[in-house]
Parts: structure tokens; C-alpha cells; sequence
């Protein structure tokens, strides 16, 4: 009995070391998760990388939220001078390199960047029909990012070969801006050179969608000949709507003047505000809202990034557009019986085009509002190809044409036509874009495009507030630079 | 009891035919291991008659009578007292088994894979018994250890039921500090301490230095809290016991916030200072409004009950408990927040053989719970304090609403009425463990220990209304959904909204390890053991929520019930599993019982660790010297005993999980109006990641004097964690993947631990007291994160970091802008530093850098959460049937940030608002009250930090047994009744609730979201044996 206890407990010990050898071993399948390892292998992974690929996109609802606070259009608003302080510095134009809503934009940017470099290096894997066409979407979505960030940032650290590994935190430096530029022009002429003129999916980017990217950095960098060729591929492939303000209401979501739009959706019944971003909604449109709101169509929102009283003024009498552009809530609420509270910088006005309306939410409501950005508009491309056939010296009349085509669109006939020229048809243009694509993210950059921020905007410094500060935490563990003046 | 029943009879009977003298014969034993004692003194009270033990620990008395009481004394032994009144006893003669008198030096005590005598351990150890457990009434177990063991610090919450911060000797961890917790020799976590009855625990040691807590390896760094449950005694008849008390709790202190009056002045005063108009015209009308505070907290009940069965055979020994512990929140009562728990312990342990024991503990619980919003601007206590005192708690049948409160902030009966959740866990953790005697001396113990959990919650979001535009409205007035119809005539709706969860967790440790006792040459004496650990851990959720419950009622809550369609159902999952192997061994040497040496190590493999580290060593050492049994050492009268120790080792941590370059599914995009996924790199892998290792020294000294009435025990600790595990902050230009947890800082940790005890008695009044003194200094040495710091948690919306664990300071201390009283005249502000915003009246902040500018960089140290010392106090006093026991606890050093104020222009305001600055002169540190904040006066500043020093009266228990002579004919062995209060008394400057803050975690203790008070407790109770 003894020696028989003896042997039993030999073999128990015996099995057990045997199965140690590999207990303390662990494989990702045993939580079921997918490593890298085993991916990029089939076409299915590569269209789901494409997918991740835009989703960065919907991440940037600052972006073109700060093209208007930046400017002088509109105020940060919100519920008090500290409801939002990174906002509401950039606004003040007293924003220094601790903040946290440029540091997201960058972070955010990069992940962009890296997504689609992780496309890249794992480009020659395995062949499939359509490949090249899929990274003519790669190498557009990369344009995008890179252009954003030199938008915003200036001189931006520059790589396309491979994602990021965690050893390359530290080791790059900030490439000028014009090499950034000419490797955004390189990847948009290869998805030109690659993409389809039209594609099956909405949401999608096609050849005209990147001919009209195109143009437009060649214009931030004043090759105006060369815009107006790359933007005369799109002129006549896309139609102005009748009415202007249709086209900022749902249905009016990627229609006939559409090039280039973010796609955002209701359907996701995100609740999470740990991660805000992380929803298929757009996080930007809760905040333009009316606070405490209660009356028709619109829905209650923070009161942030709301116009001011002499843009709303400064519109042409007769110009559609101020009222698709701009909501006057007093007007409003006397007509309808509406009620809301009033936020901090209240100015009366609220942004008629990216703001909550009833219905179009999900889930946590101020996180999933289907409102999609309009990034690129048809009448955008004829501004850009007027303004790079007039300030290119190309063509006046060709640029009048453009504008007027914009203007008799917003003023119902050709009565408001411009016949200005030479510098006088410039400002016309510039003047132009201010009320065509006001709220829509592009005011503050084409004023520092332009030459005209330092004039037009309080508190703007010459040589300083062009470009945004690089995050601090940047500076501090990649020992990148600062820019001039912060 | 019948038995005693009868007994008592039989007494009575023989009271009643007078007294009878008659020859008493009986044995005496050990009560271990039944051996006769020889030379056992037996005197018969109260008579000048007694015998002695012959030498098979017979004896016999002749001429006894009945009734009369017997004193049994021994040297080493307890002294016993027994009454006979049986008839049965005196003619068959009684058997007699004594109990060791262990004065507390020579308590053998568990201390990981086998036990030692506390007078030969060479290590620093804490103990806390029974009776000091039972004593604090506490509802879980650690709360039970506060104050009663030096080295430990525990900061508990009000709330019901809920995990108290538990340290060890400092934090020296970001990761994690919870200390390993080992319950009967099965591995368990601070949070499994839910579940187990305060009741039915013998004793609680604290294994506090590496000599001792290195035999846990990886998994001690935060030092080893040893539970040990109650068992049976051998060849004893059943014993049971009942425990029941009641009591009820109280909120002592409210906090002084305005009255309505008030608040209508302050924000008429604050609109025209912002340039508008005045908010309330008629100040009078409103009196002082309501007291939102007096509307939510309430007197609840709280329940205690337990009843006990053990005892044992010649061959097998249990002990059976049942209990039930009920305590109902003091925010709200019990019908939202309650905390409800049911155990049944078994411990059996049974000789299967003259060499083998089988041992097998058993213990089910079953918790029900409900909890409303804590710890939060959108908790029960922050609505109260920062809601409208204009507003009626009820206007015509519903709950009064605010007009101008249109974000967070709401009626909180109504927040009550509209929260809706439960919580089910049930939990059985046990061991099945053998022990045979391979030869003398050498035992092998094989034990099979497991956790199984399984959780279940549910909650329910229901149509409410906080008023027409509030941000947590989702409901018309009458609570019917909010409908919109767009300009094509789509409807979408509003929906109430179910959520259920089910979570389980199994774990199990099986190991195997051998004892061997032995001496060489008679004083050599060694205690060795060596065996394996293997384990493994799995948890796995399923989750599912659903819209549109029947009826907008709780009774219909549930997925299955509600309505909602395909894509307003979502679900969810996760799951993991870790295991671990390992190897330990440990030599307990001493020479005499003068000198000690320990060696002790552990081999710890996991699958947490990078795959080039998956094993690492943990060993360390100890000397021990009794001085006071050297020769020389007579000389010295008042010192009775002296003992210098000497420890150094390695421990680890092991809060790490496996990595991998990990593809997440989660990203997606919108292709033709619909939600396609995708995919991108989630995570970046670390190969070389391993276990935070910790050397620790630790010196101290025990000494006795007068006679042994006094006892001193004085420890030193240093402790040096190397290879902290963080995540690197990274360049951003990596973008968002988790970037992995590496070893790269580390934090020292240094501090005194020393408890002194009395015993002593007067006459009839025994006095027994100790004093626990607990510091600890904590330093992060180095974080080579990028940054040098992270931040821990912040408050509030817009949200302010507020906490930070950084090189080169304590962890997790305050860090914010300095104030420097208020800008009296415009020339002040000009004459300051640039401070954006600033008028007269507004808060003038320090610019610490002197760069001419306030801003960020100016922000820095402002304070510190965790004490410089605590004191716990604990006096017992026995006098005849009473017995007094008060414990008092200390807390010195440790900062308070106040964040529960939302600052909304219509929201309450502290009453320290009323000494504005009105002009000139008129204050130094209040600022004025204003609509538009254009300095950002609320901004996280050492405004919020207060000295939450306290000194509190924690328990107070008054206690009477009654007479052997009631008692007996109560049919009881011991009956005792009580009167407690728990929280008596709290002298502290704070002005919160509650001066003891903790929600769990380090890196966010000391802040005061409105924290959930510990209530004052009155509560009466009896025990009784039988």
C-alpha cells in the first residue's frame, strides 16, 4: 500500500512536469485575436486594411471645426470662457504648444499616415485583381493626411515605407514642407494614374476626387498653372445643385456637387464617450448646437463654434446662402415658439451647416449624428480653377466664368455677376469662397493662404500663428523642433 | 442544548434534595494531542480541597459536592474552571483536555506552505486575531484590519459593501498595488475578500518584508495578507454559536452649500458682474428652498447574523457556518442601494489513515446588490450638492425640475427614482487538500484550491425627464419617447434601454510540497519545505442590450422582453486565461532558539511575461538574534526579552498581459450609407517585457519589559522597485496603436512600522492595549516614459487632470496651479504676470517659473493624498462581566482635492461663496462670483486641496456576559450582549462628508468627487454559545 501510494504520487508529479514545459505558454488564439503575423493574406484583408484606412477620417472633426474658430467668422462659444480652453484659445489666438485638441489632430493624422504606410509594406504580400486601383484610395487617403498636416503644422516628419515600430519613436526630425508636398503630389498623381473615374460604392474616392486634391495643394503652394490643368479635369464632371442649401441637409449628402465627402452614419448606437471618436457618427455636430433646445427641426447641442454677428451681416443682400449657412435662432424661435438657453459668446447665430437636427442621431445621441463634412464641393473646384486661372495670369474671363457660375447659383441669376479682373477679380474670389464655403473648414487656411489672417484676424501675429504649435509632447520625447514663435 | 437542558435539571433536582458529598474521579489531557498531563494542580473553589494529577493525568476528590466549582491549573496551560453539578459526571467520573496558554510570542502563526512560532520568525510580520475582527463588526475583512496591524493601510468607503484601498508598506507600484491575499493556502485577490465572512475568521497575518513574502515570488511585491478560517477542535462536542446584531447608520456631516435665499443673491450678484441682468428679481420669496442634501440621505439598517456548528471526533474535526450580512446605503436607502450577502462555510478535516489527512473547505456566497451613480459629477451626492435649492423636491405629482440646469445636473430623487440595476454573484471557493506523513518528520501536502465566480448584472435605462433641453432628458413631461420627423417625413424616436451581463471567472492553484523537520546535534534545529505551484486562470463575459422595454419598467427589463429591432440590439464578449508554474523552497534555521537564518526562493513562470522572460527568481534571506537568552544578558532587569532581525530579498509584480502585434477588427468606414468594417495594427508587442522587481530590506527589533507587560515591535523598510511597468508615451507621429508595456521606472519606498502592546491587569480590571504605528515615504526614482510622468485621474467637465505619478515625487500626488490670494485692483493685475482673462476679484496665480506668463507651465506640486502616519489605537478593558473595547484611528498628512463642484452658471455653490470679493479689500481668497470666468478661477488649483487630517473614534463596544449561574439555566455555555458605535466621533478642519477617501485605485485617492460618507453606525448585538 505504502510503496503503491509512492508510485502514484511519482506518476503524478512526473505528468504534471511533463506538462509544464509549454504551460506558461501563451498564443494569441486562445483569446481568440488575430496578429499581424497571420495577416495579409488573403484580398479580404486588404480591403478590410483600406477600411481602416478612411476610418481616420471621420476622427477629424476638429480639423474643420477649428477652419472656422480659428477665423474671425466664428466664436468658440460653448458653455463658459473654460468650457473647451484649447478651443477657446485657438480662437483667442493665445494657444501654445499644450494643447490637447492639436495634439489629437496630429496623433490622429499620423495613425492615417500609418495605416495606409502598413498598406504599403505589406503591398507585395500576394496579388489580386484591382490592387492598383485600391492603392490609388491608399495613396489618396495618405495625400489627404499628409496635406492636413502641413495645413496645419508646417514642416511635418515625412515617411512612406512602413508603419511606424515602437523603436522608431524618437528618431525622426520634421522634413520641409515643400518635400511633404511634392511626396503629396507624387501619391496623388499615382492614384490618379490608378484610380477609376467612377466607383461602385459611395464614399469612395475616384480620379476626380484625387485631380481635385490636386489642384488644391498646388494652389496652397501658388503653382497656379499647374492647378488649373489638374482642375480642369473636373470641370463639367460634376454640377452645382440649384438650391445651395439643399445639398447641407441629408438628402442632400453626396449628390451632384459632391467630390469629396466624409462619410458618417447613425447606425452604429455608439455609447461610449471614453471614446468619442470611436463612433460612425460625427462628434462635430453636438457641438454646434443650441443649448437647452426645445422646438422643431433642430436638436439641442453645446453652442460651440457659433458665427458672429458681422459675418452673418456681411452677406450680399439677395444671397441665398445666409440662411442655409447661418441659423439666426432669435428669428427662429419667435417664429416657432422655440426655447434655449443662451451659451457663453452668444451671438444670436448658429452654424446651419453642421448642426444637430432632430432625428438624426443614434444610440448616445451626441455621438452619432449622421451629418457627413463636406470636404470637397464642386463649386470649391470652380473657385480654386477661378482663382489659378486669374492669379496664374492664365485667363480672367475663363475665372470670371467659374465665379459667376458659383454666384448665379447663390443669387437665383446672373445680376450679381462679377466683371472685376487682375487683383480686383483676386479678392473677388477670395471674397467668394468666404461665403460659398464658410463653416465647411477652409476660412482660417485660405486667410493664412492668402495673406489676409494678420488683417482679418484679432490677436493673429505675423510669422507666428500661420502654422499651429507642434504638441509639446513632440517637442519633448521626439525632440522635434518647435514652430517660429511658440 | 437539550443536553444542557437536562443538565440544568439535574442541577436543579439536586439543589433542590439538598447538596451531596460524593467521591469525584476524572483524567486530565492535552487538548492537542490527547496526552495525559501529569502534575495538573486541581483545587475546588472556594474550599481548601484539591488534588494533583498522578502520572496518566488521573485524579480524584473525594467529598465533593455537587454544584461546587473546580479550578484546574498547569504551567504552560490555561487555567480551566469547571462547575459539576451532573450526577452522571461525578459517579462516571469527567475527562478533561487543557489548552495551551500561547501567549501571543509563541502563537504558531501560517506563513505561506507551513506555520512558525511567532517568537522564532526572522522576517517582519503583522497579526490580527479573531477577536479584534469580530470586535469591528466590520462588513469585509480588510476593513477589519484597519489600525489593528502596523504596515498596513487601508482606506475604506462608505458605500456598501464596497473594496477598500489596501497598502502595504507604501505604494511602490503604478500598476497595481493590491496585495496578494491567501485564504486557507488558496491563492485569492483583495476583491474576492467580498464573499468571506468576517465571522469565520481565526486570524489574518500580514507577511509585510521579502523574508517572508518571497515564498509568493512574483505575485508578494505588494506584500501577502494570510487568512486562516475557523475549524473544529478533535474529541470535542459540537459547539455552536449564534451571532446577531442590528444597527442602524447615520450621515453625520452635510456639507454647507447655499440656501435658496442665498443662491438667488450670489447669482443675481454673478449676472451683473458678467453684464446682464438680475436673475431673481423677488430675493425674498424663497426662503430658504430645499436642502437637497437632507432629501437623499437617509437612517438605514444594517444586519448582521451568523451561526456556528464545530467541533469534532477522535478521527474528524468541521466547522459549519452559516451567515447573512444585509447593509442598506445611506444615500437613498436600501430599496436603490444595498449590498446583501449569504455564506455557508464547511471545513472538514478528516484522518483517513494514521498518516493521512484529508482536508476539504468549502465556502459558497451569495451577494445581491443595487448601487446608484457614486464617485462622479452625475453621482446621487454631487446632484445634491450642486442642484437648484429653488426647485421643490415635488411640483404637482412629479419631480421638480430645474429651467436654467440644463446639463448633467438633476433633481437627484429623481436620478434615484430613474435608476434601475442588480447585481448577482455568486462565488464558491474552496480546497481539497492531503496531507500524509511520509516519515517522521516529513509531510506531503498535495491541495487542489478554486475560485468559481459568476456575476451577473443588469440595468435599466428608462424614459426620464430632467426638463425640456436637458442633456439627460430622453423623454417628453409625460415619459413618452421624444419622436422627430425630418424633412422627408422620417421618423426616429427616443428609446429606454436594457443592458444584461453575465460573467464568470474560474481559477484553480494545485500544489504540491513537501516538510521536513529536523534538528542535528539537539540545538540545531531546521524547518524546510520545497514543492510546485501550477495554475491557471480563466474569465469569460457575454453581454447584450436591447431598446424599447414594454411598459418603461423595471419588471419588464430584460433583453428578452424588449422590443427593439436587429440594430438596436448589440452584444458583446471577451475572455482570457493565464497560467502559472512555479517552484519555492524554504530553510528555517536557528541554533538554540538564540540565533535564526532563513533562505527562502521562488521560480515564477507565466504566461504574462514576454517570451524572452517567462521565468524569474525571487529569493532573499533573514538573520534573527534573541539577545536576551545570551549570558551576559541577566544583568539588565527591566528589559525581559530582546530580539534584533535582519531581512533583504526580491519580490515581484506581475500586472502585465500577454503581448502581441495584435490586428484589431474594430475600425470601420461608411460605404454607401452603410457601416463596412475594417481593420488596422491595434498593438505593438514587447518580447522582452517582464515582472517588476522589488528588493526589499527590512530591520527590526521586538523587545519585552516589565515583566513581560509590555511589548515593543519596530520594523524598517526599504523598498526599491526596479523595471516598473508602463506605457511609454511614445512619439504621437506612432500613431494611436497600444504601445507596450515595458520596464522602465522605478520607485522607492521607505518607512517605520511599530505597534506596541500592554497587558496588564489591576485587581479585577484586566487591561490590554496596543498602539500600531504605520509610516511610509514614497519616491518615483525614474520614469523613462518620454514624459517622466503620468497623469492618474482628474475630475470634472471640462474634464482637469488633476493626479500625477512623476519622477522625482511621491505618487500620485496633486498637481496644479498655486494661488496667491485675489487680484484687488486693476494695477495688481497689471502688475502680475500675463494671466489672460484676469480682472479685479479674480484669483491671482502664482507664475512658478517666472516667465512674465501664467500658464500650464506653471502648474505643480499642490499636494498629497496619502499620510504622512497613521495611528491605530485599541484599548480593551475587562472588568468582572464587562468588557470595553474603543479603537481609535489617526490619519496625518494626507490632502483632500474638493472636486465635486460643476461650477455651471446655475448650479449650487459651496458656502464659502458667501465672502466673496465684492470690491477693495473685500476678500483675499475668495474670488468674486461672475457668469463669464475669463480667468478660469476654477481651474485645478491648490483652492480645492484642504488637510484631510483625522483623528476618528472608529469603534466603540461596550460588552456584558452574563453570569455562569443565568446562563446555565438559560440552558447556554456563554451568553454576552453589546452596544456599539462604530464612527463615533471624527475630529477633522475637512469640510467634505468624509475626511477618508478612497474609490479603489492609487492614482485617485484623496479626491473628493462627493465622496460616499462611512456613516456613524449604532448597532446592538448578542453572541452566544451553546
Amino acid at each position: 500500500m505504502k510503496n503503491f501510494k509512492k508510485i502514484l504520487l511519482l506518476i503524478l508529479v512526473t505528468s504534471v512536469f511533463n506538462r509544464c514545459t509549454d504551460h506558461v505558454d501563451y498564443e494569441a488564439i486562445e483569446g481568440y485575436q488575430i496578429t499581424s503575423e497571420i495577416y495579409f493574406q488573403q484580398e479580404s484583408d486588404y480591403d478590410a486594411a483600406l477600411v481602416g484606412t478612411y476610418d481616420v477620417l471621420q476622427w477629424l472633426f476638429f480639423n474643420i471645426q477649428l477652419g472656422a474658430i480659428a477665423s474671425e467668422i466664428t466664436l468658440c462659444g460653448g458653455e463658459s470662457a473654460t468650457d473647451y480652453i484649447g478651443i477657446q484659445q485657438i480662437d483667442d489666438m493665445t494657444h501654445y504648444p499644450e494643447n490637447n485638441v492639436l495634439r489629437q489632430i496630429w496623433q490622429f493624422l499620423y495613425e492615417g499616415v500609418n495605416r495606409a504606410n502598413y498598406m504599403e509594406e505589406n503591398k507585395a504580400n500576394i496579388d489580386f485583381e484591382g490592387k492598383e486601383a485600391m492603392y490609388g484610395e491608399v495613396y489618396f487617403l495618405r495625400a489627404y493626411y499628409y496635406f492636413e498636416l502641413v495645413k496645419f503644422f508646417g514642416d511635418v516628419p515625412l515617411f512612406t515605407e512602413a508603419r511606424l515600430t515602437a523603436g522608431q519613436a524618437g528618431t525622426l526630425t520634421r522634413t520641409p514642407k515643400e518635400e511633404v508636398y511634392a511626396q503629396i503630389e507624387l501619391d496623388l498623381q499615382n492614384a490618379i494614374a490608378s484610380l477609376p473615374n467612377s466607383q461602385s460604392q459611395v464614399g469612395r474616392v475616384n480620379k476626380y476626387t484625387a485631380y481635385s486634391l490636386l489642384g488644391k495643394v498646388l494652389l496652397y503652394q501658388d503653382k497656379f498653372t499647374e492647378a488649373a490643368s489638374a482642375l480642369d479635369n473636373v470641370i463639367g464632371v460634376y454640377s452645382l445643385v440649384s438650391d445651395y442649401g439643399s445639398q447641407f441637409l441629408r438628402f442632400g449628402e453626396n449628390g451632384p456637387e459632391s467630390v469629396f465627402e466624409i462619410q458618417y452614419s447613425n447606425q452604429s448606437n455608439w455609447y461610449d464617450w471614453g471614446c468619442t471618436h470611436c463612433s460612425e457618427g460625427n462628434y462635430a455636430i453636438i457641438m454646434n448646437g443650441p443649448r437647452g433646445w426645445s422646438g422643431p427641426e433642430y436638436a439641442q447641442g453645446w453652442s460651440f463654434n457659433v458665427p458672429t454677428e458681422e459675418f452673418y451681416n456681411s452677406f450680399e443682400e439677395g444671397d441665398s446662402r445666409r440662411d442655409a449657412t447661418v441659423l439666426d435662432i432669435e428669428a427662429f424661435a419667435a417664429a416657432t415658439g422655440a426655447s434655449y438657453t443662451e451659451g457663453y459668446d452668444h451671438t444670436g447665430y448658429f452654424n446651419n451647416k453642421y448642426i444637430p437636427r432632430a432625428g438624426e442621431s443614434g444610440g448616445q445621441t451626441e455621438l452619432n449624428y449622421l451629418t457627413n463634412f463636406r470636404i470637397i464641393r464642386y463649386s470649391d473646384v470652380l473657385l480654386m480653377a477661378a482663382e489659378a486661372y486669374n492669379r496664374g495670369g492664365i485667363d480672367d474671363g475663363i475665372a470670371q466664368e467659374f465665379l459667376n457660375q458659383v454666384r448665379r447659383r447663390a443669387f437665383g441669376g446672373d445680376d450679381n455677376d462679377i466683371s472685376a479682373s487682375g487683383s480686383a477679380l483676386t479678392n473677388a474670389i477670395w471674397e467668394e469662397r468666404k461665403f460659398e464655403l464658410s463653416l465647411e473648414g477652409h476660412r482660417f487656411f485660405d486667410l493664412v493662404r492668402t495673406g489676409q489672417a494678420s488683417s482679418l484676424i484679432p490677436g493673429f501675429v505675423e510669422g507666428k500663428h500661420e502654422v499651429f504649435p507642434i504638441p509639446q509632447q513632440e517637442v519633448d520625447i521626439s525632440g522635434l523642433t518647435q514652430n517660429a514663435g511658440y | 442544548m437539550r443536553k444542557s437542558i437536562l443538565n440544568f435539571i439535574i442541577a436543579f433536582v439536586a439543589f433542590c434534595t439538598g447538596l451531596q458529598a460524593q467521591s469525584l474521579s476524572g483524567s486530565v489531557t492535552d487538548s492537542e494531542d490527547g496526552e495525559p498531563l501529569v502534575g495538573v494542580n486541581i483545587v475546588v473553589q472556594g474550599q481548601n480541597q484539591g488534588a494533583v494529577s498522578d502520572f496518566d493525568g488521573n485524579f480524584s476528590i473525594s467529598n465533593f459536592e455537587s454544584g461546587s466549582t473546580l479550578v484546574f491549573s498547569y504551567v504552560g496551560y490555561k487555567t480551566l474552571t469547571l462547575k459539576i453539578s451532573s450526577t452522571d459526571e461525578i459517579s462516571d467520573g469527567i475527562s478533561v483536555s487543557m489548552v495551551k496558554d500561547l501567549s501571543e510570542l509563541d502563537e504558531v502563526i501560517v506563513i505561506g506552505y507551513g506555520s512558525q512560532k511567532l517568537s522564532d520568525i526572522s522576517g517582519a510580520v503583522s497579526t490580527v486575531n479573531a477577536e479584534a475582527i469580530e470586535a469591528s463588526s466590520a462588513v469585509r475583512v480588510e476593513d477589519a484590519l484597519q489600525g489593528q496591524a502596523s504596515g498596513i493601510n487601508i482606506i475604506s468607503s462608505g458605500s456598501p459593501g464596497s473594496k477598500p484601498t489596501v497598502l502595504i508598506r507604501g505604494i511602490t507600484s503604478y500598476a497595481g498595488n493590491d496585495p496578494l491575499v491567501i485564504i486557507d493556502g488558496i491563492s485569492a485577490t483583495i476583491d474576492d475578500l467580498n464573499s468571506l465572512n468576517p465571522n469565520d475568521v481565526k486570524s489574518v497575518n500580514v507577511l509585510k518584508d521579502a523574508a517572508l513574502a518571497s515564498i509568493y515570488g512574483v505575485k508578494g511585491g505588494s506584500g501577502v495578507i494570510v487568512i486562516t478560517t475557523k475549524s473544529g477542535e478533535r474529541n470535542s462536542e459540537t459547539k455552536f454559536t449564534l451571532s446577531t446584531s442590528i444597527g442602524s447608520q447615520e450621515v453625520v456631516k452635510t456639507i454647507d452649500v447655499l440656501n435658496a435665499s442665498e443662491y438667488a443673491a450670489i447669482l443675481n450678484e454673478a449676472s451683473v458682474n458678467a453684464g446682464e441682468g438680475i436673475v431673481f428679481p423677488n430675493i425674498s420669496d424663497f426662503g430658504v428652498g430645499t436642502n437637497w442634501q437632507d432629501e437623499v440621505l437617509v437612517d438605514a439598517p444594517i444586519v448582521n447574523h451568523s451561526i456556528t456548528a464545530s467541533g469534532g471526533s477522535e478521527n474528524t474535526s468541521y466547522y459549519v457556518s452559516a451567515g447573512y450580512t444585509g447593509q442598506d446605503g445611506v444615500v437613498a436607502g436600501g430599496e436603490k442601494s444595498f449590498f446583501n450577502r449569504t455564506n455557508f462555510t464547511t471545513n472538514i478535516n478528516t484522518d483517513l489513515s494514521e498518516k493521512t489527512k484529508l482536508l476539504i473547505n468549502t465556502n459558497y456566497s451569495n451577494i445581491k446588490g443595487k448601487s446608484l451613480a457614486e464617485n462622479g459629477i452625475t453621482s446621487v451626492l454631487s446632484n445634491a450638492l450642486n442642484f437648484d435649492p429653488t426647485v421643490s423636491p415635488f411640483e404637482n405629482g412629479s419631480f421638480g425640475i430645474s429651467e436654467t440646469i440644463t446639463q448633467e445636473i438633476v433633481n437627484p430623487l429623481a436620478q434615484i427614482d430613474n435608476t434601475y440595476n442588480e447585481n448577482k454573484v455568486d462565488k464558491i471557493q474552496g480546497k481539497i487538500e492531503l496531507q500524509h506523513r511520509l516519515m517522521e518528520n516529513l509531510n506531503i501536502t498535495s491541495r487542489f484550491g478554486y475560485t468559481y465566480v459568476n456575476i451577473y448584472d443588469k440595468g435599466f435605462i428608462p424614459f426620464q425627464f430632467y426638463g425640456t433641453g436637458h442633456n439627460q432628458t430622453n423623454a417628453n413631461p409625460d415619459l413618452t419617447p421624444i419622436v422627430a420627423i425630418d424633412s422627408e417625413g422620417n421618423i426616429t424616436s427616443t428609446h429606454n434601454r436594457v443592458f444584461e451581463g453575465n460573467t464568470n471567472f474560474f481559477n484553480y492553484t494545485y500544489e504540491l510540497y513537501g516538510n521536513y523537520d529536523f534538528s542535528i546535534k539537539e540545538n540545531h534545529n531546521f524547518q524546510t519545505v520545497a514543492g510546485f505551484s501550477i495554475g491557471e486562470g480563466k474569465g469569460s463575459n457575454i453581454s447584450a442590450t436591447n431598446e424599447d422595454v414594454p411598459f418603461n419598467s423595471w419588471d419588464y427589463a430584460d433583453v428578452s422582453a424588449a422590443t427593439g429591432n436587429a440594430t438596436q440590439q448589440t452584444s458583446g464578449s471577451w475572455q482570457y486565461v493565464n497560467r502559472n508554474l512555479s517552484y519555492f523552497g524554504r530553510v528555517l534555521y536557528d541554533y538554540n532558539q538564540k540565533y535564526y537564518a532563513s533562505f527562502t526562493g521562488r521560480v515564477d513562470g507565466s504566461t504574462s511575461f514576454g517570451k524572452n522572460n517567462k521565468f524569474g527568481f525571487f529569493p532573499s534571506a533573514s538573520l534573527g538574534w534573541v539577545v536576551s537568552k545570551e549570558d551576559f544578558f541577566d544583568e539588565m532587569p527591566v528589559l525581559n526579552y530582546l530580539k534584533f532581525r535582519a531581512s533583504y530579498g526580491t519580490l515581484g509584480n506581475d500586472n502585465i498581459n500577454p503581448q502581441f502585434s495584435l490586428i484589431s477588427t474594430f475600425p470601420s468606414y461608411v460605404f454607401n450609407g452603410t457601416i463596412t468594417p475594417g481593420s488596422s495594427l491595434g498593438s505593438i508587442p514587447n518580447d522582452d517585457v517582464s515582472w517588476e522587481n522589488q528588493v526589499q530590506m527590512n530591520v527590526g527589533v521586538d523587545t519585552r519589559i516589565f515583566n513581560d507587560k509590555v511589548s515593543l515591535s519596530l520594523d524598517y523598510f526599504k523598498k526599491t522597485v526596479d523595471d516598473l511597468l508602463f506605457s511609454p508615451n511614445l512619439s504621437l507621429y506612432l500613431g494611436v496603436p497600444s504601445y507596450p508595456t515595458t520596464n522602465i521606472g522605478s520607485t522607492q519606498s521607505t518607512g517605520l512600522d511599530a505597534t506596541i502592546s500592554l497587558n496588564t491587569s489591576l485587581g479585577d480590571l484586566s487591561i490590554s492595549s496596543d498602539v500600531n504605528f504605520t509610516t511610509a515615504e514614497n519616491e518615483v526614482i525614474s520614469i523613462n516614459n518620454g514624459d517622466k510622468y503620468i497623469w492618474g485621474a482628474g475630475y470634472g467637465i471640462p474634464y482637469r487632470n488633476i493626479v500625477r505619478f512623476e519622477e522625482g515625487f511621491s505618487p500620485g500626488y496633486f498637481f496644479g496651479y498655486v494661488t496667491d490670494g485675489i487680484f484687488q485692483t486693476q494695477d495688481e493685475v497689471n502688475n502680475h504676470a500675463t494671466q489672460n482673462g484676469a480682472v479685479p476679484g479674480d484669483i491671482r496665480f502664482v507664475d512658478v517659473n517666472a516667465d512674465g506668463i501664467v500658464d500650464d507651465n506653471d502648474r505643480t506640486q499642490i499636494g498629497d493624498p496619502f499620510p504622512d502616519f497613521t495611528i491605530g489605537w485599541n484599548l480593551n478593558l475587562d472588568y468582572k462581566s464587562f468588557d470595553l473595547s474603543v479603537f481609535t484611528y489617526a490619519s496625518v498628512g494626507n490632502d483632500i482635492y474638493r472636486a465635486y463642484e460643476r461650477n455651471l452658471n446655475y448650479t449650487n455653490r459651496f458656502a464659502s461663496t458667501l465672502a466673496r470679493w465684492t470690491g477693495a479689500g473685500t476678500s483675499f481668497d475668495e474670488p468674486r462670483v461672475t457668469f463669464v470666468d475669463s480667468n478660469n478661477n476654477s481651474r485645478a488649483s491648490d483652492r480645492y486641496i484642504e488637510d484631510g487630517s483625522y483623528l476618528r473614534i472608529k469603534n466603540v463596544q461596550l460588552g456584558y456576559s452574563f453570569p455562569d449561574s443565568l446562563v446555565d439555566v438559560w440552558g447556554f455555555d456563554e451568553v454576552r450582549a453589546y452596544v456599539q458605535i462604530k464612527n463615533a466621533l471624527t475630529l477633522t478642519d475637512y469640510s467634505g462628508y468624509d475626511p477618508e477617501i478612497s474609490v479603489g485605485g492609487v492614482l485617485n485617492t484623496g479626491i473628493d468627487y462627493g465622496t460616499y460618507p462611512q456613516p456613524r453606525i449604532w448597532s446592538m448585538g448578542v453572541n452566544i454559545k451553546f
